[in-house]
Parts: C-alpha cells; structure tokens; sequence
C-alpha cells in the first residue's frame, strides 16, 4: 500500500502550492504516472479524468488508429486539460474558415448556423474560474471517500443499526431486503474512483437548473458472489455501499458538504449521492458553480455474467423452491438492465468519448440535443420520459459506430453538428424501436415477449439504451422527433427558434385534453412491497386501455408520473408521493374526435367480438348496418350530457376498469375555452356547421341572381367577401349582420370609360338587379344603401338583399375597368396631389373590396373545411380582440391571418386540434412576434395534404418559396425605411396570394401604440397560462409542496378571466346609455319576433344598424390621430379614448393643431425677455368632454375623464 | 398611457394668454353637460377660439371683409357661426362661412390637367350652407365652364341624396367668416379684442339649430337617408348620366382642339382619342408575352460561351457570399435586439 499513499501527498501537495488553477490536471498526471502497476488492485486508483488510461481505453470500433503513448496524453491534455488554453480553444469554431457560405446540408442555412453557433456559445459551459470551485470539491470529496475505512461483513439489520447511529438511512429499494437474508453487507475501498458524465466529456450545458457533475465510484468485485444479480441482492448490497459513502461524506469534520439521496433516472434502484455546495462562503462551498456532484456506483464489467442480464431472462425469482428449469417467471428486462447499467458505466465513458475523438461534432450535436430535449420535456429521468441527455449521447454514439449488418454506419463521423443532430432525430423519428428492435452487435439477445418497451440493444455493453421508457414516452420522443424532422425540411423558413428556442411541453398549450388522477385512488391500494412497479404496471393498463378505448381520436397521449426528487440521507423516503396525481395528456384528431359510432368486429368473428364486449361491457351494442354488415358497435351521443365525446369515452373506460371510485376521482379537461364562443345549433362549438344555414343562403342567393332572364350582362362570378361566409364570424348564425358578396359581370364595351360614371353606371345595374330579383324571385326584399360619399370614385353603392330565410346579403359590384383608370390617375403626374391621394386610397379600396376580400374569402373558406379546430379558433381569438376593445383597429382578416399562421406553421407543435389550442397558441406566438422587425407571413398552401389542391377550383396560387419569401422581406424591410416611425404600417402582414403584406393593415390599421398593446395583453395571457401551468405542475407532479393544501386553489384560470378588459388604464371612458344596450338585446331574439309575424321591411330597418358604432365613428372622424377610440363591437357598452401621447403633447401653438386646444402660458425663450410669452397648446381636455357628451347626447350617460 | 402631465402653474384663469401671433384668443363658455365627470385638476370646459383678421396669401376679393377663426368647434355650422357674430359679438352680419373640413368630408372633384379648363376650385369650399344638399355653388357655373377631368359637375339633379343630416368639423380646424361687408367685418372684429381684454362671458350654443347633426337623431336619421327610395335614386342617376354624356362630348371637343392646335413651342399635345382609339390593355399583355417568348427562342442562349458559364459561376458565388454577409448581419441585429440565444424557459 506504499505508492498510494505517496501519491496521494504528492497531490495535496501539489494542490497545497500551485493553487485551483491546475490541481485537476496534476491529479491526473499523477494518476497516470502510476497507472500500470495497480490497475485492478483494491487499493484506491486515482483518476478524476476520463479514459486518460491507454490501457483503460478499448475503442470499441476497429477504426481508432492505434497512437503511440505520449501522443494521446499530449493531445489530452490539449484538449481536455489546460484550462489557460482553453480560452484560446473555444472561440476555435468561430474562427473556422467562414469561406462565406455555408452548404445547406451541412449546416440548413447561414441564419440557422449562425443562430446555432450562438446558442452553442451560451450554452455550452465555460470550465473556467465558476467551475473550478466544484472541481475542487470534488477533489476533496475523492479523498474523503479513499480515506474512508473498509467495513467489515455485518447482516442486514446489524447494517441498519449501525449506519443510523451515524444518521444515515439505507436507501434500500423496494422491496426492502428480508430480515431473516443469509447474506452480509461489507464496504470495500472502490476501485476507482472517476469523474464521469457530461461534465468531462465537455458535453455539458448551462441552463437554470444546476450542472450535475457525476463521479462515479467503482466497487470492488470483491464484495459480490455470482448469484447476486438475483433478486435485488446486488441492489441491496449496493445500497448499503452508498450508505456508507454518504456517512463517510456527511460526517467528514472538515468539509460540510449538503448531502442528500436521489435515485438516478428516477430509478429506486439506482439510489446516488447529491453532494451540495455547503454554502457557507468556506474553501469548499461552490455554489458559484451552480452545480451539484452526484455520486454513482459501478461495478467492472465482468462483475456478472453478460448472457444472465439479457432482456429476455429473469432475474426475479418468486420463491426459492421455484428455480426449477423451466419454471422461471417472466422476463424481467427493466431489473436486467439496472444491473447491467452499473456495469456499463465505465464502458459508456470510453465509447463516448471515443466517439467524440472520433468525430470532431460529435459534442456540439450532444449539446443540440441536450437543448433540443430538454425544450420538449424530455429527460433521463423515468418521469420524464427515461430519454435524457446520456440517452442521446449514446445513441449518437452507436450510429456512428458501423452497423456490422448492412457494413455502413447511419451517421458519418465527418458530418458536421447539425448533421448528426438531424441524422440522429431522423433515425429516432424513422424506426419503431417498440415493433422492431434494434439490435446491435449481438446474436444472443432477443427481445421479452409481450413487451411493449421500446428497444435499443447495444450488444457491446450489453444493454437497453431506452430501458427506462415506457411505450408512451416513446410515442412521445417520436412524435417530437417527427415534427421535428419535419421542421427541419422546411426549406423556406429556418425553424431554428421551434428547434432550439421555444419550451415545446408547455400542458396548455401542447395537449388539447389533460386527464389527472389523484395516486390517492389510482392506488396501487396500499403501501405494499415494490410500489413503484406496481405504479408503471398500472399505467401501462391505462395507457392500453385508453389507447384501445380512443382508437384514432387522438394522435398522441402522454402520462406524466409525479417525481419525488432528492431525500434527506437520515430518513426513510416520505411518501409525499401519495398526495400528487398522475396526468395523462391527450393531443386529439379534430376530425375524428367527436364521431358518435364507433365500429367493432363483426358479428361472426366470435373470438374477437367476445373481447370487444367484455372491453366495453355494457356499452357494447350489436348493430346491422344499411351495407348489410353485423358490427360490434358502441354509440356515443351528446343528447344525454353536454360533457363532449371523449370525456364520455374516458370516463367510461375508466369505470370499465378501474372502478368508480377512479372514474369520480378524475379530472378531465379539454377545450376548455371553447365555451365562451356561442355554440352551434346543434350544441357543437368546433367545425363549421353553425354556418350551414348562412351558407345554403347564400348558395340560393347566387342560384337566384344566375337564374335572372333579363340581364343586361351576364354573371361571371359571385364571390363571398365576408367573414360569415367563410366560418369566422363570431356569431354564426346571427340574423342581424350583413354579409357582403361580390358580383362580376362579363365584359362589355359599353361600361363608360370613367370612374364617377362607372359609379353611376352600378347602381343603375344594381337598381336594375333589385327590380328583377324582386319580381322574380318573390319574398325577396332589397333596399339599395349610399356609401362613401364623400370620395366619388369609391363604389357609391350597395343593394342589400334580404332572403325569405331571414339572411341578408350586401351585394357589390366588381367592374375592372376601375383599377386600370384608377392607377392611370395616380400615375397622371399632371394632376394635383390630393386628387392623386384620393386616387391611390380609391385603388387601395378596389383591390381590398374586390380583389383581396374574396381571395382571402376562399382562402380562408378552405382552410376551415381542413381544419375543424380553425373557425372556432378564430372565433375565440376574435373575442379576444373584441374583449379588449381592440376589434377596431384590427381588421377582421388580419386576426383570421395570424390563426391561420398558427394553423399552417404549427411547429413546434402539430397542427391545433380544438378551439383553445389553436386560440392559446395564437397568443403566444402575438407575444412573441417581434412585429418591428418580423414580418407576418402567411402561406395558405402550405402544410397542405398533396391530395386536395385546388378543391374549389379557384387558382390557389402556388405556395410560397424562398425567393418569395424574400421578396416580402425586401418590401417589409423597405417600408420599414421609409416610414421608420410606423406612422402608416405597422403591422405588415403577407401571404402567397397577397404579397404587399399591407393590405389589411395599411394607414395604421392598428396605430403603433395599439399594436404594442396587442403584445402587452398577449404576453400578459401568456405569462398567466404558464403560472397556471406551473402550479398544475407543482400540485400534481413534482416534488415540491403543493402550494395550497386540499385542493382550495387548483391554479387553474377561469377562462373568461383572459377575457375582462381593465378600462382604468383608458383616459376617457364613454358610458352608453342603458336603452341603448337594451335595443341590442332585443336583436337577440329579433328571429323570434320575426317568426311570431312582425313585418319584414321594419327588420330590414334595423339590420346593420348600430348608432352606438356609428357614434364611434364620428368620434373617431373628429379627433382624428388626437384621440385613440376602443370599443368592443359586441358589447358596445363603452366606448374608451386614449389622449395620444405622441401628438397630444404640449407644445408651441400653430394655427392647424389638428385638435381642439387650450392656451397656456409657455417658456419664455431664454434669448429675449422683452418678447411676449410664447404660448404652448395642450389639448382642452375639458372641452373635449364636453363635445363627446354634445355629440352623444342620449346616446350616452357619462363621460368620465380620468387624466 | 402615461398621463399628459398638468403644468405646474396655477390654474386660475388669468393665467390663460390672451393673444397669439396676432390671433386673439376668445374663451367660450359651454353648455353645461351633466353627464360628464371630471376629475378635478382639470378647469371647466371651455372652448378656445383663435381669430383674426383674414389675410390669406393669395388676395381674394372677399378677403378685407373677412376673419379667419382657427379650431372651431366640432359641431359649428354657418348658422351657429351667424348667430354668434350676430347676437353676441357687435351685431356683425355674416355673409357665409368656409370650413377647412368636414366630417363626413366634402367630395373633391378632379380638376382639368394643367388647369385647362378648370376654372373650379373644387368643392372644397361648397360647404357654406346648413348641409351639403343645399350647397349653392353647383348652380352658380354654367355647364360648360363645369369641364372637369372626369365625371360632371353635379346639380341637384345629379347629384346623390347625401346621407348624413349635417356635416361635423374636424377637432382643431379651421374656417374663414366672410361678412357682409368691411364695417361688419370691423365691428366684429373689435368686439371679439373688447371681449378678451373684458374677459365677458361668450356662450356657444353649438348645432346651429340643425336637427339631427348631433345624438342619437343624427344616427337614425343616417340610416334613413342611407337608403334614399328607388325612384329618386333613379331619377339621379338618369339625370346624371344625361350630363355626362353632355359632358364628355365637350371634353372630346377640348381634347380634338388641343389635338389639333400646336402650342407655343410648337408642339401638339398627345390626347386619348383620334384616329385609332386607345389599344385594349388585354392585347399590349399578350402581344409583350408573344414578343418575349419570340426573343426567348431566336436570341443567344446564355451558356454558349464558356466565359459565360464562368462568369454565371462566379456569379453566383458572389451572390452566396452576399447573401451570406446579409445573413451574418441579420443574426447580428437579432442580437442586438434579444440578446443573447438562449433557450426560452
């Protein structure tokens, strides 16, 4: 024992004098002086650094080339050691030879590569002066436990006494050993004693959590027999080892390290240290670093027999009489693998790291998958899906590794980051690992029979890289893979921000359903031996069982399991756990969710009808079809409860099989704003159906007008132009609003050639039209309505037309000629300005009523006969808009753009499913659109099924490809120079089939300070959702204490509350007189009133007629940019101004203010004091009141002024 | 919204300026308005009014008679204006008043190229009357002077019923109050500097006695006359049309004499008309279209030259790194912008 002992003075030695800076690299040099004598004996090996033993290092792969010595410590230490070069090394891929460009395969786009390197930059983590605190303690921490004394073999009970008598509890899993065990518990000193994981491999990543650095110490051979593997016996004995270390650590006098047990993985048989920062500003205490050490066990490899821990076999024996041949219990692949992984550890360390000296992006593509997972949930842990960032590592690693069946390797090792990260999504999102497992460099091991875990077998290190997963969290890493390969391909848009950026698993906004159990009834019943298990068990039934019960309904379901997270050494784990619950989350299929039949087998296939009905029990009915077929078939329907469909279906199945008490224990929730959108007739908020009667309206409408004999002209087209005509009014079927329609006639030579008598000429068409239909076409009423009086260029006209069915259509005419005379005129550069202005508005008008509306219309129309969840979505982001007194300032198709944006660029997530997700994500995506310097553009073909292209006939034109994206940029980027202030544009918002981006937003359509409102309500939403999430979270799932006991404050919103406007941050709120609003109520049931008889013209009065809007108008024309106006269209019981801070500012008087003005005394100029005061202006508030009240009148019954 | 900040000096009303700029400035008293609320840093309501003797840039005939008032009251019309100077301001007589704006706004009429033939000034200035169907300046011209760029100058005939029942100004605009003659126009305008210097109370009614140009009458009545009956809107368009057809004949006159007669320098204007009419815009697309797809196919193609393919390369390498440098500079504004990248938590 003479050299250890040297050595080890010679380390605190060389610490002693040469200070932080390099005592790891002298460690190990001092380590690997020594290495070849001692290298397997019991006495304590020193070294903290990773696979710096050439004889330790066995590159699995034949391709290493083989080094002399001196050269691979040279490079080593190059690499990994020499913490002064480090600064020179890092900034290494910056100064790679940018040679200007990089190929798209390579690296996707210059802007995703020069984003990524950004990311990787503040990511990755700096092993400079915040880290060396937590090396050093882990110096220290390696010689606390080499000085530690060995222990000699005591029994299990003997072992317990003993080790609480020093305050340390044995982490025994479950279930606990027997009492009566014949075997012994003993402490060797380790073997070795290694800095593992992420940390030394330079894989590591910075983000809010702490850094787990992982020294793993190696047991001794010596203390386990052959047959240990057997029934928890290794896990017992292992236990006890890691007790002993935690009692060496915590009771070490020196150094007061914090000391706790978590089980690794989220695996209660892979109990680890935590070792904390003591945190009490001593030599040893690194919390500066933010990190935590773990402490794992490993035993070398040759420990147990590799053959024995195959997935296949048992290692669980029931009774000892059962070891029989042939009598063995099932495979017990997750047991077999635990005890394989401890074995594997070392071996893991050098394939990694021989993968990384392999390939030179190998740690860049770990750490792009360390982001990657870790904004989508996913993490080593059981709970959190047992796919972490060692999971990815080791994937990566394996494809690069040749595949000795088909000669090549998935992954090149000369591909760069970006390459591996995506080649290693592509294989996770291409291969079903639960139906065909991947089986690597191994003829030996087969897959258990009858499980449904997937699998991933690296035949060298013999294991089951994805043992901790379960089926669900696999179809979750899939689906996320999936999407993101999709992404990826995109070649329009980068995508880097849903890659990277954004938190992907956020509850409300990910899933469209959520379903939590309390444990307190999903049970397992009673504190009985091997809980955990019994819980996976359990949510492997429920998983199949809802699976079975939901069929194609949904798309994906998740279970997430509560967490319990660290425990204090000196006690027994709390059984916390029994308070939280386990949520499953459901991402539904709009179009079959809410189907009321589901089929079965048939009738004659007895054996599977037999199980149909004993899977659904009562509910299942035998059903004859009109094809003549007998089905198994369960009916569901909406009659009998207003609770949707697949709540029924969830908490059916659950009864079926779990028991009532379950069932009435579970909360279920989904769609859960969808409420607050009135519901179709047929009681069903999603889909399009509310529209159906509006829509045969006006399918009659146009069979009418085509049917009319003596028409000067020939139709050529009728198009829709209005939101109730294209599913996304919020009220569906009111019979109060107008809905304008578009009405092209063929060509003829005798329009006159201008544009006043072009005007004329229409209402003479339209005059014409009215006599025709009316006499025709009996019970049609039509009145003919004046518009835009004042700019006699602008259509003059409109013809209302009111259908028998109580609809009424606004119908316009569409002459072409117009735009060719309208922008001869604007081009006429005899003519004098403002005839030009009214020019260039009247094109503008002509283009948005006749040429946008109705392609935006059909667009539009589409989109929500694809997507069920869309008009609903709409809808309830209208209300949003209109809640918040926004509506006027956003034209309708803008906010029908910015859902459809969030329905045709879904990433990072799928397409929406129901209303709330598509109205949740929507806001979030507002609160993030950096609208100054991003434009909104929208691509109505894009994520489109190839098969249904142009179903209506129409040109959809092509969708958008990079050059035309680009050329929105270069427009955006050019209104954005010339009108810096955003005095005109300041939302610009562009699709394929529109690419000027300011058709709906033009002349500040919203003003700049009402966009930035936008934003601030969106984000304010958005920060609300997230706390909701986060308390659900802390109450159900993790280990934390629920923030208020029995359930008084779920932290769940009431959805209406994103809805409530504050009006004391307005200036001026207008109140509207209460028989006003009463008018309004009456409309509500004007069909009644219209079925009892009440004449149709005095109806027709009052359709489209609101003074209170009209109100608003005048305001609105009278003050000008002076005064900002807000109301909410539905309600119209306020109306809210806001003195515009940016031209309401006192300031010098001038004749032409532009707003009503009151003098005040201003500074006097510092020159001259002999001069008159200057007199300043502000705007005469007072005045101003007292104008709306004269203007209002009756209208109106207060006026408050706040500021 | 931060709040407009409330000057620090006292609020009494002797701290208000009583001229600017040789404007004098007239506080008027309003109506009382018991619904609203005020908080109480603000003083009552009054009305200020900017007026001075009218003295526009170019000479008018009308201009020694006349002071110009600076931000009217939204709801003032020629009458209210009337009434004021009347009763409560030296019993000065207007003559008419011409309003800057107008809410809804007055129709602008094209005028003639170059002014032509365009003696009309456009109807900005027609708003003397109570409401825009009254409007008297369509009568005064004779048809033929009424040759505008495009439509016809409208008469009560033509013209469409107007939908609103009286017209609004915009807050802060302006108007000039022409009087009947140059004693008026004095006495008022003495007044109106006896009544500052006095500070005497001066009431603004507002309206005009107009019915329905404010509340809810005003709305009702716009839905009204929104929907003018079949016939009379008939009538008008026929009436219209018939001028038009009168009026466009006379501009095919003005165009072939300006067609024919040579200017000063001796040029001929190029007018719309003549011997063959304007070619259909539908058959210049296609005969560009037909043109280009003949260039298309007969001309030298671009990669016969080696030099060509050479260049063409080193094109587009150039443009690859351009854009590269582009992109460089985008991510380098994004961060400037958001800081760091960071993964969102």
């Amino acid at each position: 024992m003479a050299p250890p002992a040297t050595k080890r003075r010679k380390i605190q030695h060389r610490n002693a004098s040469s200070g932080n800076d390099d005592g790891l690299a002298s460690a190990s040099n001092g380590g690997s002086l020594q290495e070849n004598g001692v290298a397997n004996s019991d006495t304590s090996m020193v070294d903290l650094e990773v696979g710096t033993h050439p004889s330790d290092v066995e590159y699995s792969s034949g391709e290493e080339r083989p080094r002399p010595t001196v050269d691979r410590k040279k490079e080593e230490k190059h690499t990994n050691l020499d913490r002064q070069k480090k600064t020179r090394l890092q900034p290494g891929l910056a100064e790679r030879p940018q040679d200007g460009v990089y190929n798209a395969e390579v690296y996707k786009s210059n802007m995703f590569k020069l984003q990524m390197d950004d990311l990787l930059q503040q990511v990755r983590v700096k092993y400079g002066k915040k880290e060396a605190p937590a090396e050093d303690a882990m110096r220290v921490l390696k010689d606390i436990i080499e000085q530690l004394p060995n222990r000699e073999p005591q029994t299990i009970s003997d072992a317990e006494k003993s080790l609480e008598t020093e305050g340390i509890a044995i982490p025994f899993p479950q279930p606990r050993p027997p009492k009566d065990a014949k075997y012994k518990l003993q402490y060797l000193r380790p073997t070795s004693i290694n800095a593992t994981g992420s940390y030394p491999l330079k894989v590591a990543s910075r983000n809010e959590e702490d850094l787990s650095i992982d020294l793993v110490v190696t047991m001794s051979e010596a203390l386990f027999q052959e047959k240990d593997y057997l029934n928890h016996r290794y896990f017992y004995k292992r236990s006890y080892y890691l007790a002993c270390l935690a009692a060496g650590i915590h009771n070490s006098e020196q150094h007061k390290f914090e000391v706790s047990f978590d089980c690794l993985g989220g695996n209660d048989l892979h109990p680890v240290i935590l070792v904390g920062p003591s945190r009490d500003g001593g030599t040893y205490d690194f919390s500066i670093s933010r990190s935590v050490i773990r402490i794992m066990l490993a035993i070398p490899e040759s420990t147990f027999s590799k053959a024995k821990l195959h997935p296949h076999r048992n290692c669980i024996r029931n009774k000892v009489g059962d070891e029989v041949e042939g009598n063995i219990g099932p495979p017990t692949p997750f047991y077999n693998a635990s005890v394989q992984a401890d074995a594997s550890v070392t071996a893991y360390l050098k394939s990694l790291h021989a993968a990384s000296v392999k390939s030179e992006a190998f740690k860049d593509a770990c750490i792009l998958g360390r982001v990657w997972l870790r904004q989508r949930g996913l993490g080593t842990r059981i709970q959190k899906g047992g796919f972490g960032n060692f999971e990815w590592a080791a994937v990566v690693a394996l494809l690069l590794q040749p595949n000795p069946k088909t000669g090549g390797s998935v992954l090149s090792a000369g591909y760069s980051s970006y390459q591996l990260f995506k080649g290693t999504l592509q294989f996770l999102a291409r291969h079903d690992l639960c139906k065909n497992p991947y089986i690597l460099d191994t003829q030996d091991a087969e897959p258990p029979k009858g499980d449904t875990t997937p699998m991933l077998f690296d035949g060298a290190r013999n294991l089951n890289l994805l043992y901790k997963m379960a089926p669900w969290s696999y179809a979750h890493l899939q689906q996320e893979a999936k999407l993101s390969v999709e992404m990826l391909r995109d070649t329009v848009t980068d995508n880097f921000e849903s890659t990277f950026i954004a938190k992907t698993h956020l509850l409300t906004h990910r899933y469209d359903a959520t379903l939590e159990i309390p444990l307190s009834v999903f049970g397992p019943d009673t504190i009985y031996e091997d809980s955990h298990r019994a819980m996976f068990d359990r949510c492997r039934k429920l998983y199949t069982n809802l699976t079975r019960a939901l069929t194609n309904r949904i798309v994906g379901m998740n279970i997430l399991l509560p967490d319990e997270g660290a425990c204090p050494v000196s006690s027994q784990k709390p059984f916390e756990i029994r308070r939280k619950s386990i949520v499953v989350t459901f991402a539904i299929d709009a179009a079959n969710a809410s189907r009321t039949v589901d089929h079965g087998p048939s009738a004659e296939n007895k054996k599977e009808a037999a199980s149909f009905r004993k899977f659904w029990g009562e509910r299942a009915e035998l059903r004859r079809f009109k094809d003549g077929s007998i089905l198994e078939t369960v009916v569901w329907s909406l009659k009998e409860s207003s609770t949707p469909i697949l709540e029924q279906i969830v908490r059916y199945t659950l009864k079926q099989h779990f028991g009532s008490d379950l069932a009435d224990g579970a909360r279920f929730a989904s769609d859960t704003f969808a409420h607050l959108i009135s519901p179709s007739r047929n009681g069903e908020q999603s889909g399009i159906s509310g529209f159906s009667a509006r829509m045969n309206g006006f399918a009659a409408l146009e069979k009418d007008i085509r049917g009319l004999e003596s028409l000067p002209l020939q139709i050529r087209h009728i198009s829709a132009a209005d939101p109730l005509l294209r599913y996304t009014a919020v009220h569906a079927d009111s019979t109060q609003e107008v809905a304008s329609i578009i009405v092209q006639f063929e060509g003829s030579a005798r329009w006159p050639d201008d544009l006043c008598a072009i005007q004329r000429t229409k209402i003479a068409f339209l005059l014409k039209l009215a006599d025709l239909l009316t006499s025709e076409k009996p019970g049609h009423t039509t009145r003919l309505g004046l518009e835009n009086s004042s700019e006699p260029s602008q259509n003059q006209a409109y013809l209302d037309i009111h259908q028998p069915s109580g609809f009424t259509f606004r119908l316009r005419i569409h002459h072409d000629r117009e735009a060719t005379l309208l922008d001869r005129q604007l081009k006429d550069k005899t003519l004098d300005g403002p005839s030009r202005e009214s020019a260039a508005s009247a094109l503008a008008l002509y283009k948005r009523t006749y040429i946008q509306a109705p392609a935006h219309s059909q667009a539009i129309q589409t989109l929500c006969t694809r997507y069920p969840a869309l008009s609903p979505s709409i809808r309830l982001t209208k209300r949003w808009f209109a809640a918040h007194l926004l509506s006027p300032h956003f034209s309708s198709e803008l906010i029908e753009l910015l859902v459809a944006r969030t329905f045709l660029q879904p990433d990072p997530w799928s397409t929406p499913a129901c209303a709330t997700t598509g109205f949740l994500r929507t806001l979030l995506w507002i609160s993030r659109w950096d609208w100054r310097h991003v434009p909104l553009i929208v691509d109505f073909s894009a994520n489109k099924p190839s098969s249904d292209k142009g179903v209506h006939g129409a040109p959809l034109s092509s969708s958008l490809n990079a050059e035309a994206v680009e050329v929105i940029q270069t427009r955006f980027e050019a209104w954005r120079r010339i009108d810096p202030a955003m005095n005109r544009v300041v939302l610009f918002a562009a699709t394929n089939l529109d690419n000027d981006g300011t058709t709906w937003t033009d002349s500040s359509t919203p003003e700049r300070v009402v966009a930035a409102r936008m934003t601030a309500l969106a984000k304010a939403a958005t920060v609300a959702l997230r706390a909701q999430d986060e308390t659900f979270i802390a109450r159900a799932l993790t280990p934390a204490k629920a923030p208020d006991e029995d359930g008084t404050d779920t932290g769940i919103i009431v959805p209406q509350t994103l809805f409530v406007s504050q009006l004391h941050e307005y200036d001026v709120v207008i109140s509207i007189a209460s028989k006003m609003l009463k008018s309004k109520k009456e409309a509500k049931y004007k069909n009644l009133e219209m079925q009892q008889g009440s004449s149709k013209s005095s109806h027709m009065q009052n359709v489209d007629y609101a003074p209170v809007v009209l109100f608003a108008e005048d305001l609105k024309n009278i003050y000008g940019d002076a005064v900002l106006w807000f109301w909410d269209p539905e309600a119209l019981d306020t109306i809210a101004g806001l003195w515009n801070p940016i031209s309401t500012t006192q300031r010098p008087w001038k004749v032409k203010a532009g707003w009503n003005s009151v003098p005040v005394i201003g500074k006097k100029s510092k020159d001259d004091d002999q001069s008159d005061a200057a007199v300043d202006i502000r705007i005469n508030k007072a005045g101003i009141s007292n104008e709306i009240a004269r203007l209002g009148g009756s209208l109106i019954s207060k006026v408050e002024v706040r500021r | 919204m931060p709040p407009s900040k409330p000057k620090s000096k006292s609020k009494s009303p002797n701290s208000t300026p009583t001229s600017v700029n040789n404007f004098a400035i007239l506080p008027l008293t309003l109506p009382a308005q018991p619904t609203v609320h005020l908080p109480d840093t603000l003083a009552p309501p009054k009305h200020y009014l900017y007026i001075k003797p009218h003295e526009p840039s170019a000479p008018t005939p009308t201009a020694d008679r006349s002071l110009f008032i600076s931000n009217v009251p939204f709801d003032a019309t020629a009458d209210s204006l009337r009434e004021l100077f009347f009763e409560q301001l030296g019993d000065a007589l207007v003559e008419h008043v011409e309003f800057d704006s107008a809410v809804p706004g007055t129709p602008a009429v094209k005028r003639w190229r170059n002014g032509v033939a365009g003696s009309g000034s456009g109807a900005k200035s027609s708003g003397t009357g109570t409401g825009p169907a009254t409007s008297k300046l369509g009568k005064k011209r004779k048809r033929d002077e009424g040759i505008v760029a495009e439509g016809v100058v409208e008469d009560d005939e033509s013209r469409l019923p107007g939908i609103w029942p009286g017209e609004l100004r915009k807050s802060g605009s302006t108007a000039v109050v022409v009087f009947v003659d140059r004693a008026s126009c004095k006495g008022a305008w003495k007044a109106v500097r006896e009544r500052v210097k006095s500070g005497a109370e001066v009431r603004w009614e507002g309206g005009g006695g107009v019915e329905g140009l404010v509340g809810l009458e005003r709305y009702k009545q716009h839905n009204a006359l929104k929907y003018p009956s079949k016939p009379i809107l008939q009538a008008s368009i026929n009436a219209y049309l018939s001028q038009f057809t009168r009026a466009e004949s006379a501009r095919n006159r003005v165009r072939k004499y300006q067609r024919s007669i040579p200017d000063e320098d001796g040029f001929v204007t190029v007018t719309r008309g003549g011997r063959t009419g304007p070619a259909r815009l539908e058959d210049a697309e296609k005969k560009k279209v037909e043109l280009e797809e003949r260039r298309k196919s007969k001309g030298v193609k671009d990669d016969f030259y080696r030099f060509q393919t050479r260049e063409k390369k080193k094109e587009a390498e150039g443009e690859l790194r351009r854009k590269f440098e582009l992109d460089k500079k985008r991510v380098e504004e994004m961060r400037m912008r958001r800081g760091k990248v960071r993964p969102e938590t």
